[in-house]
């Protein structure tokens, strides 16, 4: 079902990385979009708290829309920040849900995120009954009577709404105080969310970020958002402005007996919270989690660093040496395998996928077909990747699929140039839509920018490009992969060596960070670091 | 895709996103449905409590710790009503309304909505206190004392012609302090 479920968001991400560039693409950003709506809605709602009165709500909120210069767009940007962030809540979900990354360590991401998703819908019915016009009411009157079912009120709360008197106000200042007290919850919640990750990007791109609040402020001033009728308990509600974000259940559960809307959402909302256990992989098919080689672990921090997941911690050896070494906790690891590509004596990685199983692979494809003086090899991440990784050759060019660009080992790259190919093109996914969040950043900065495991200075770096693109972004592959033909085309032969072993550079890698780079300064270092990460 | 067809297609689909997202945040909706009046029923009121008596055997006291020694112990319910609405001449109620609350000891709710064509309507409602058992009617009754202000009279009746217009809903409760059912709303006269 995720298979199918990414297939259907290919075609809107390449779309959009057409018109905005993956920098910019907002599906990529759709998480970070969430907060910027809930920074928007404390700032307007910090203003908005003032003038509110709970003694005559609606009149206080007609008010606030009749103060022309700010009270009116202020208000419009709070609700129609509000209903961004649904949007972007449901897209985020729909996102990880579909890229298979609502299980196993980011379970707790899924969980808190669906709660977080039903607390913003609950912030939203609180907010609405503030505004005490017919959608508030009617919204109030249909949570009463779905409360009213559940054993837990003595008295029926729809009593309240009949119209037998008026409201008591301690009913406005309750309602207040919830719209007021459960932002509390989100911000705990979203630290629940992000707690597993490293380095969590909670706000878009500056473009974005500006390019979304503009949109939201522009349409609040030309558009601004209608207060309604007043409530009125003694008479039918009319037809309205009704918050399709907050209210899209509306129109069914009333037509619904009470208990069957709770068994009918009981059931969609135990389905979603869990989803992480019915939709894993089998058993059989779970990738295994990282293993460390403590005999060549040099405890050079680099994969603790790289870690996405903060699924690594450096510990004293254990192998009686000296020094620290990595340690990976396997209920925090997702088997991204980065830390296969972050590793220069390639001594971690997930088993079978460590940066020698990815050397033994390579020279065993170049001993089936050496690549030929003009071949451009691909490197496709399996996951996006324009949709080539599952070709054994695309366009005539050989094809080796990795699991995610930044578990590739540069070894692999200067393998294949020294074996005589013309030149190597890594397709990886747009940095914001890695599976592993942090795979192709980490992987353009050792091919170009000397990250370890750096491409080493030999390699002819001229014979290397590194492209991005999406499932669907076929088009974006082939035309990188002309362009390299063509650079390397100009280029002349590449020089064949035979009898590469990067292995034993890799052993004196190891051998030398034991002896030469871990002394007490470095595990001081490590110590402040880790510190700091808690 | 080119740098130009880029930037208006991007702007165009910007702009065509935020529009839908005003339009769906104040999209046309009709929450009264095809309902054009209603006649609602609802009150609370407390109902007659009655309580079984009987004086314990000195065995059954001396079993008893000695703080729980009572002369008498008394199980007691609240008499449930009866609800009889007749509408245009149409019975639409007749049940029997319990007291709330797992022991049955909390206040009686009555709820009820009928949707009308605006117009005159002809309302009939008996709310009858049902029958207090006849072994126990006489000296085992026992209206407390601060139950029997605030408990309904054992009858509420209500025969009235009332007029709606469009959307409007006519409320009928009771009124505790003149103990009688009562009309409220926009077609009580």
């Amino acid at each position: 079902m995720n298979r199918f479920l990414r297939r259907l968001l290919a075609p809107a991400d390449a779309l959009l990385n057409g018109l905005y560039g993956w920098r910019l693409n907002p599906l990529y950003h759709s998480g970070a979009l969430v907060v910027l709506t809930f920074v928007l809605l404390l700032v307007t709602g910090l203003y908005l708290v003032f003038f509110y009165r709970l003694g005559d709500p609606h009149a206080s909120i007609v008010r606030i829309t009749e103060q022309a210069w700010l009270g009116r767009w202020i208000r419009s940007l709070h609700r129609y920040a509000s209903d961004a962030a649904v949007v972007a809540v449901g897209v985020h979900a729909f996102r990880m849900f579909a890229q298979g990354r609502s299980w196993g360590p980011r379970a707790l991401a899924w969980v808190s995120g669906l709660l977080l998703l039903g607390l913003t819908l609950v912030l939203g019915w609180t907010g609405y009954v503030m505004v005490w016009d017919v959608f508030g009411l009617v919204l109030a009157r249909e949570g009463a009577r779905l409360l009213d079912a559940l054993p837990l009120f003595s008295e029926p709360i729809s009593r309240a709404f009949v119209g037998e008197r008026e409201l008591p106000g301690a009913f406005f200042f309750l309602n207040l105080f919830l719209h007021v007290a459960l932002p509390v919850g989100l911000g705990a919640l979203l630290w629940l969310h992000v707690s597993r990750v490293a380095r969590p990007g909670l706000l878009p791109p500056r473009g974005l970020l500006w390019g979304m609040t503009g949109l939201l402020l522009a349409l609040s001033i030309l558009w601004p958002a209608p207060a309604g009728t007043p409530a009125d308990l003694l008479r039918l509600p009319s037809r309205g402005p009704y918050d399709a974000f907050y209210a899209f259940w509306l129109p069914i559960t009333r037509e619904l007996p009470a208990a069957l809307t709770w068994v009918g959402g009981g059931i969609l909302g135990a389905l979603a919270l869990l989803a992480p256990w019915w939709s894993r992989p089998r058993a059989v098919e779970r990738p295994a989690p990282s293993v460390v080689n403590e005999r060549l672990c040099t405890g050079c921090e680099q994969c603790y660093q790289d870690c996405p997941y903060d699924a690594i911690a450096m510990v004293d050896r254990t192998d009686g040496r000296a020094g620290i070494m990595a340690r990976v906790n396997p209920a925090l690891c997702v088997s991204c395998g980065i830390c296969a590509g972050s590793c220069a004596p390639m001594g971690v990685g997930p088993p079978g996928r460590t940066g020698r199983d990815q050397l033994a692979q390579i020279r065993d494809l170049v001993a089936a077909r050496a690549p030929a003086p003009d071949d451009v090899v691909v490197i496709a991440c399996t996951h996006g990747a324009g949709g080539v990784a599952q070709e054994s050759r695309f366009d005539g060019a050989p094809v080796l699929p990795v699991d995610c660009a930044g578990s590739l080992h540069t070894s692999v790259v200067e393998y294949l140039v020294r074996s005589g190919a013309a030149g190597v093109l890594v397709v990886a996914c747009p940095p914001r839509d890695c599976q592993n969040r942090e795979g192709p950043e980490w992987l353009e900065q050792r091919l170009y920018h000397g990250r370890e495991a750096e491409l080493q200075d030999r390699v002819d770096r001229q014979r290397v490009r590194l492209v991005y693109a999406d499932l669907a972004e076929v088009g974006t592959v082939a035309a990188a992969l002309e362009l390299t033909r063509r650079d390397v085309g100009m280029m002349g032969q590449a020089r064949r060596e035979a009898d590469i072993v990067l292995e034993a550079e890799c052993d004196l890698v190891a051998a030398q960070g034991l002896d030469g780079r871990q002394g007490p300064e470095r595990r001081q270092r490590s110590q402040g670091l880790e510190g700091r990460r808690r | 895709m080119s740098q130009p067809r880029a930037w208006i297609g991007g702007g165009a689909l910007a702009v065509g996103m935020t529009l839908a997202l005003g339009w769906l945040s104040q999209v046309p909706y009709d929450a009264a449905g095809d309902v054009d009046a209603v006649v609602r029923l609802a009150w609370r009121t407390r109902g007659t409590r009655v309580e079984e008596c009987r004086r314990l055997t000195a065995a059954e006291r001396e079993r008893l710790p000695i703080h729980m020694r009572q002369e008498e112990v008394c199980q007691g319910r609240t008499v449930p009503y009866r609800l009889v609405v007749v509408l245009d001449g149409r019975s639409v109620v007749n049940e029997t309304v319990y007291p709330s609350g797992a022991r049955a000891d909390r206040p009686l709710y009555v709820y009820h909505e009928f949707a009308v064509r605006p117009g005159w309507h002809d309302l009939d409602i008996a709310f009858t206190r049902e029958g207090v058992p006849s072994d126990t009617a006489g000296e085992q009754e026992r209206e407390r004392l601060g139950e029997r202000e605030s408990a309904a009279p054992p009858r509420l009746a209500l025969t009235r012609r009332v007029m709606l217009g469009p959307d409007r809903i006519v409320l009928v409760t009771y009124d505790a302090e003149q103990r009688q059912l009562i009309l409220k709303g926009y077609g009580a006269p």
